[in-house]
This record gives structure tokens, sequence and C-alpha cells, in this order.
């Protein structure tokens, strides 16, 4: 794929001779081998949904969630190193935690964000550790209304309307283009994600996978939860359908 | 992030253990030191407080009773103060006393319940977990000699068990299905106890909130750190509900007939 | 000379008293302990329901009176260091070590004491009905019966007479025996109980008696007339522990 830095490439407090850092470009490269993850922003509230590559038919299913809750009314999916996932999740409940025992208001999104970015960024500085392996979608309700954004391992973020990370995100991308995201309830929503998921979920490659959704918005009332196992089934069943239909 | 070996392992106590073998929670503090902790002292005495709050086990469940009222000494400062809290999805919290400390339970408790809730492993944590937890912190800080400065009633209904308990600032605990705090242990709690002893799974929603309102009445008129106005929380298992701020009927109007009050002469 | 006042400041004070009362008395092969119910703060009643007296383990049961906060913590942070020493040792603590640990326990904070009286029953190792009593700061002694907390006055000096048959000469030609039938031991402890509650304001509402057999036990017989009686053993090494629950006056 992209060039290999021979001999730039062993720190990340290392820059290249065209100022590039490649052991943050590789922390990239380890988000898009992870299975899928999207994320939407819609009129009343977000949806997630990751799929979820299944490498054993001993899993259990359901467990291994990729989707950690941060407070209330705020969602976390990772793509990449799943224990790095786990690990940004608990340091993003403390950041959260924080912030309420300062405020004592539940934490806008937009603040999220800036301190786990800050949090990323700073494991690119040093060559005693690593970068991040992930890319993370955060979704919330708060008092603004609905957001989602995208932190990199560069610890980069950027608010989206539509965000999707690792293996199927160019086909996902494009698919969320098409959709009229601003116009949706969260209920299409749903429809739209699992479809999605669906879609980019290449049957040669993996096998097994599992979907992962969850929502907030109105039907929430404003908290982040998994989406009712009806609607998923609904959305899953509309899904397999649309494939037929495509192909 | 501590990058550097030689700093692993400290602070330890070289003359206890050398090699940091033991768990950090226990090792000696060998940094510096506050000197200024000497000469902190602590709460003695409440300043903004809330009085009665009171309890009792119905059929459906549980239902808690407190006046909107937090006083500044003998003035009625604060009359819009809600002073029953919902605890998660199972239990209901009121509290008489500090009302700065009470505060400060409900965002510890907050706390704990966005913690059970970010975990989603369909554990959630109900009124006998809140109410211990409440116990183990309040015995906590009265055996640092700092104490919070609150009695809290405690009531919810989970798996269909109905819960009702108390706990203080001395961390004293015991559980009835009648409770009250403050005066309304003096005055409330012998009406309480004589409508709802025997009664508990009969007396229904109606009968419950009406014992409670007779109750509430008689402490507006004998409770001089009172106001008329209350609301009630009541638990079943269907959920927790708070109820609107409730006007209490009260007659004052005796007061007429004795002599000698107000710009009567004889 | 006119008086002149120290300055005077208000303080918090970490303690309150609970009212209550307990009572163990010791068989030749079992243990008696009992506690009323009654939870009380000044001239309040808390609750009419408030356990005083608890099961350790199949051979040790724990009675608390004094400080009801203390008391609970107390039993607690006894009950954790019983199942520290079971994982250490695979087996449970003897009870003359649980008399001495507690004894440790309480002098650790002899400077903020926990204030609480304790009486700690059960069947000792070599089989014999037991009865520890403490007091707040942890010195013990092992007694054949001892009654604490609000209505100790009344009742230790009745048991001194009934059991240790204090001012009492036995028939001419007999001698009074070293230890009561089961029988016996549980009308006094009742009849101390009904008595106590009478005459003291802060007992009352309910008493719980947990009575603790050795193994092998033929005393076990006299309970065959007991009602209400449950069983609260947990394990099949012989002893066995039994709950009797009772109503006293409410007033």
């Amino acid at each position: 794929m992209t060039s290999i830095g021979t001999g730039y490439d062993l720190s990340a407090s290392t820059y290249s001779p065209d100022g590039r850092i490649f052991q943050v470009e590789y922390a990239n490269k380890a988000v898009e081998n992870s299975g899928t993850a999207i994320g939407l922003r819609v009129k009343d509230g977000i949806v997630l949904a990751v799929e979820k590559l299944v490498h054993s038919k001993l899993l259990v299913p359901g467990v291994n969630r990729r989707i950690q809750t941060i407070d209330r009314h705020i969602g976390l999916a990772t793509a990449g190193l799943l224990a790095d996932g786990r690990h940004l999740s608990n340091r993003a409940r403390d950041e959260a935690a924080n912030y309420r025992d300062q405020y004592r208001q539940p934490p806008p999104l937009k603040s999220v964000a800036d301190r786990l970015g800050l949090y990323i960024q700073a494991y690119t500085l040093y060559s005693s550790v690593r970068p991040f392996g992930i890319s993370t979608i955060l979704g919330a309700v708060d008092k603004d209304g609905p957001a989602l954004y995208v932190v990199e391992p560069s610890g980069v973020f950027f608010g989206y309307n539509g965000a999707a990370v690792g293996k199927g995100r160019q086909l996902a991308k494009t698919e969320l283009e098409k959709l009229k995201l601003s116009e949706l309830s969260t209920r299409e929503a749903v429809i739209e994600a699992a479809r999605i998921i669906y879609l980019v979920h290449d049957d040669a490659k993996e096998k097994d996978f599992e979907l992962e959704i969850t929502w907030i918005g109105d039907e929430t009332g404003g908290l982040h939860l998994p989406v009712p196992k009806d609607l998923q089934a609904e959305a899953e069943a509309a899904a397999k359908a649309a494939l037929e239909t495509f192909e | 992030m501590d990058h550097f070996p030689t700093n692993w392992g400290r602070p330890r106590n070289d003359a206890y253990d050398a090699y940091g073998t033991y768990p950090i929670a226990q090792r000696p503090y060998n940094g510096p030191k506050d000197a200024f902790a000497q000469g902190i002292q602590h709460t003695q005495q409440p300043i903004v407080t809330g009085t009665s709050v009171l309890a009792l086990k119905y059929k459906d469940g549980v239902m808690l009773a407190a006046d909107n009222l937090a006083s500044y000494g003998s003035l009625a400062r604060f009359k819009d103060i809600q002073r029953l809290q919902a605890i998660g999805a199972h239990t209901v919290i009121g509290a008489g006393g500090d009302m700065s400390d009470f505060q400060y339970i409900q965002a510890m408790l907050d706390e704990l319940i966005i913690d059970e809730f970010t975990a989603q492993d369909g554990h959630t944590l109900g009124p006998a977990e809140i109410h211990e937890y409440l116990a183990q912190v309040m015995y906590a800080r009265r055996s640092k000699m700092n104490p919070l400065w609150n009695a809290i009633l405690v009531g919810g209904v989970k798996d269909g068990k109905r819960f009702l308990s108390f706990v203080d600032l001395l961390g004293t605990t015991y559980s009835a299905s009648t409770l009250a705090t403050g005066y309304g242990a003096h005055i409330a709690l012998p009406l309480l106890r004589t409508a709802v002893e025997g009664k508990e799974d009969i007396l229904n929603e109606e009968e419950a909130h009406k014992i409670l309102e007779q109750s509430m009445k008689v402490l507006y008129y004998r409770d001089a750190r009172s106001i008329d106005k209350y609301q009630v929380a009541t638990i079943t298992a269907e959920g927790v509900s708070i109820s609107e701020t409730r006007h209490l009927e009260t007659s004052w109007s005796f007061a007429e007939g004795i002599r000698g009050y107000g710009a009567q002469t004889q | 000379m006119p008086s002149i006042e120290q300055p005077q400041q208000r303080q918090f004070n970490p303690y309150s008293e609970n009212g209550g009362t307990i009572l163990a008395i010791a068989g030749a092969d079992f243990s008696v302990i009992a506690g009323d119910t009654r939870q009380s703060e000044g001239y309040s009643i808390q609750t009419r329901y408030a356990p005083k007296v608890f099961r350790l383990t199949d051979r040790a049961v724990l009675a608390v009176n004094g400080f009801a906060a203390d008391g609970n913590m107390f039993v607690k942070k006894v009950r954790q260091r019983l199942e520290w020493y079971r994982h250490a040792h695979a087996k449970d603590m003897p009870l003359r070590a649980i008399a001495r640990l507690i004894q440790t326990m309480l002098y650790a904070r002899r400077f903020f004491p926990f204030y609480v009286y304790n009486i700690l029953g059960g069947i000792e190792e070599d089989g014999t009905g037991a009865v520890y009593s403490f007091d707040p700061v942890g010195s013990y002694e092992r007694e054949a019966c001892r009654a604490a907390g609000a209505a100790q006055s009344l009742v230790q000096p009745f048991l001194d007479n009934q059991i240790y048959f204090k001012n009492q000469l036995p028939a001419p030609g007999t001698s009074h025996p070293a230890h009561l039938p089961l029988s016996t031991v549980l009308s006094l402890v009742i009849d101390s109980f009904t008595s106590a509650t009478e005459r003291h304001i802060e007992v009352g509402d309910g008493l719980e008696i947990y009575i603790v057999f050795s193994k092998g036990s033929t005393s076990l017989q006299g309970l065959a007339s007991v009602r209400g009686l449950q069983e609260v053993t947990t394990t099949d090494d012989g002893e066995r522990v039994f709950v009797i629950r009772r109503e006293l006056k409410k007033d």
C-alpha cells in the first residue's frame, strides 16, 4: 500500500525527511484492518453500528462489545486494536466523570472528544510508548442536540454527520453520502445502518460477523442503549433482503 | 505516564518494605506533607437545613414525603427545594439536615449510578445496595470526625421486594415499615405506626398518600421550621415517580378565638 | 471573686446510645445467647426489630450492645477476619481464639473505641459451653453467664442468684448443680427479659435467643417442646445452632 519508511519508522519521536511520523501512519493501518464501524447523526439522535467479526464459533454471542457507554448519553465505538479501545473507554469515562465533578452538568460531547484527542496525541510524542491503534467514533445527544465525532490515532478529531472507519469504510462512506441524514429519524437510521454494515461485509474474506448496533435519541430518553431486539431483528431482516436485490 | 524505571515502586519506605512488595494503598507515604492539614477544622454544625422526611411501606411499594423548605436557621430561606431524589430506577432517597452535604451525596450517588449504567452488564443497583453504600460512607465520615450532617431515608422496590431504611450522620441504620427523621420521628411516627402497622400489605396508594398528608399537616402545625408545600415519592415494581409540589390545606382561624392574641385586648 | 467561665464550644459527638440488653449463659454442652430487638435513642424507639445477636460460625455467636453503628460495623469486621482465617488455615477459628481476636481488635481502637459491649457465646474446642464478655476496649474473661446493656443492673443480680446460687444455701445433704439443663436456662432467659421489659424503658418489642449445641450434645432433647424453633446451622461438623424468637411488651 503506502511506502515503508525505512529507518525513520522505528519510533514515534522521529520525523521522516518529508515530515511524516510513520508510527502514527502504521497505527492507522491497524485501524484499516479491523471490522467496520459507522456512526450516523440524524434529526433527533445518533446511531452507532459495528461489524463485529467473529473469529470462532465458540464465542458467546452478544458479548465482547465494541460499543461502550460513556456517562449516560455518550456512545463510543472503536475500530482497530480492541484492547486499546477498552483502555480509551475507561479514560473517556474518567474524563466524563471529571467534567461532571467540576461543572455538575452532563459533559457535552465536544469536551469529551477534545480531552480524548489531547490524550491520544500524548502517545504520539515519545519513543517509549506506542500510539493508540484505534479510530474512535463518539456519538451523543447533549444540550446542543445530536453530535458525532471521530478521533484518529494522531489525536486529530472532526465532527461529522456520518462517519465510517475500518475495513469497509470506503463503501460505507459512499452509502452514507447518499442518505439525507438530517431528515432521517433514529428508527430509520437504524435500518439504514444495518443495511450498510451488511453491505460492506465481505463474505469471501471473513465468514461470520455479528451486528452490534446502539442508539441515542428521543426513543431512549437521551440514554445510550443497545437497539431493542425486535428493531434489531427487523433491521437485519431488511438488510439481508436489500443484499439480495443488490446482487 | 512514567517512562523511568528507577521511579517505579517509589515512594516506598525502606524501613518496612524495601522492594515495594505490598499493595500501593498500604505503603507508607513518604512524599511532601501538608503542613496546613493540622489546622483544618471540620463541620460542627449544619447551616442550610431541611426538616423531617416521612416514609411508609404500602401494598404496592414504598412512599416518601418531604416538604420543599431549606431553612437558614430560623429564616425560611429557600422555599422550592426538592429533598426527595430518585437514584437509578428502583430507589428514592429523602434527606433532612445540611443541604450542602445532601447535594454532595446526590452527586456521589449519581456517579455510582452512572458507573453501574456504563458497565451495561444487566445488573442495576437496588435500594439495599444504595443504603449499604450510604451507610458505609456516613460511618466512615463520622469516624474521621467530619460527618455529612444528614438523616436520610432510603426507600425502593426491586425484584418485587419492598425496602425502607434509615441512615444518619453517625452511620446508625435501622429498618421498619414506617420511618421518619427529625421532628417527624416525635410527632408523625406515632400517627404513621398506628395507621400502617399490620396493614402494610393492604393499604393502597390513595390511602397511603392520605396518611402521609395527614402527618405532613400535623408537622406544619407543630414544626416551626416547616412549610405547607411538599412532595411525595412513590416507588412500585413499575418504577419511581416524584410528584409535583402539593399544598397542604390547613386552618389557622382558631387563633382569632384566643384571648390576648394580636390586637385583641380582652 | 467573679467566676471566669471557660469559653464554650459545641463539638460533634461521634457516639450515641441505642439501648437494648443482651445476655449469655453457658451450659455443659450448649450455650445460650440472647438479646432484645428494640433499638432506641433517647425517648424514641427507632425500630422494634434490629437484631443484636449474630451467628459467626456454627460454634460461635456474638452479641453486641451499645452504639448500634459501631456494633454493626464491629460484627462486619469480625466476620471478615474469620473469613481470612478460614482461607489461611482451612478450618474455622476456635472459640477462645475468636475471643482473643476480639480483644486485639477492640484494643487497636483504644484511643477512639468501638462503643460496644460484646458477649461471645459458643462451644469450645473441648465441647464445653462457653461465654466470654468484653468491655469496649478489649478487657475480657470467660464466665458462666453475663448480662450487658441497659438492663444489666436488673438482670445480672438475678443471674448471680439463679446460676451461681449466690446468697442461697443448698438443701441439706445436697449441693448446687454445676450446670443447669437447657429448659431451665431458657426459662431464666425469658424471665430475665420479660422482667427487664417491665421496668426498663429501653428494653422490649422482641426477643431473639440463639442456642449453640456441641457435637453429640444430649441437651438437644430439651428443644422438643419449644415452639417456633429455627435451625441456622450451615456446616456438617456436628455443632448446631438454633434461633427462637419471642414477643416482648411494646410499651
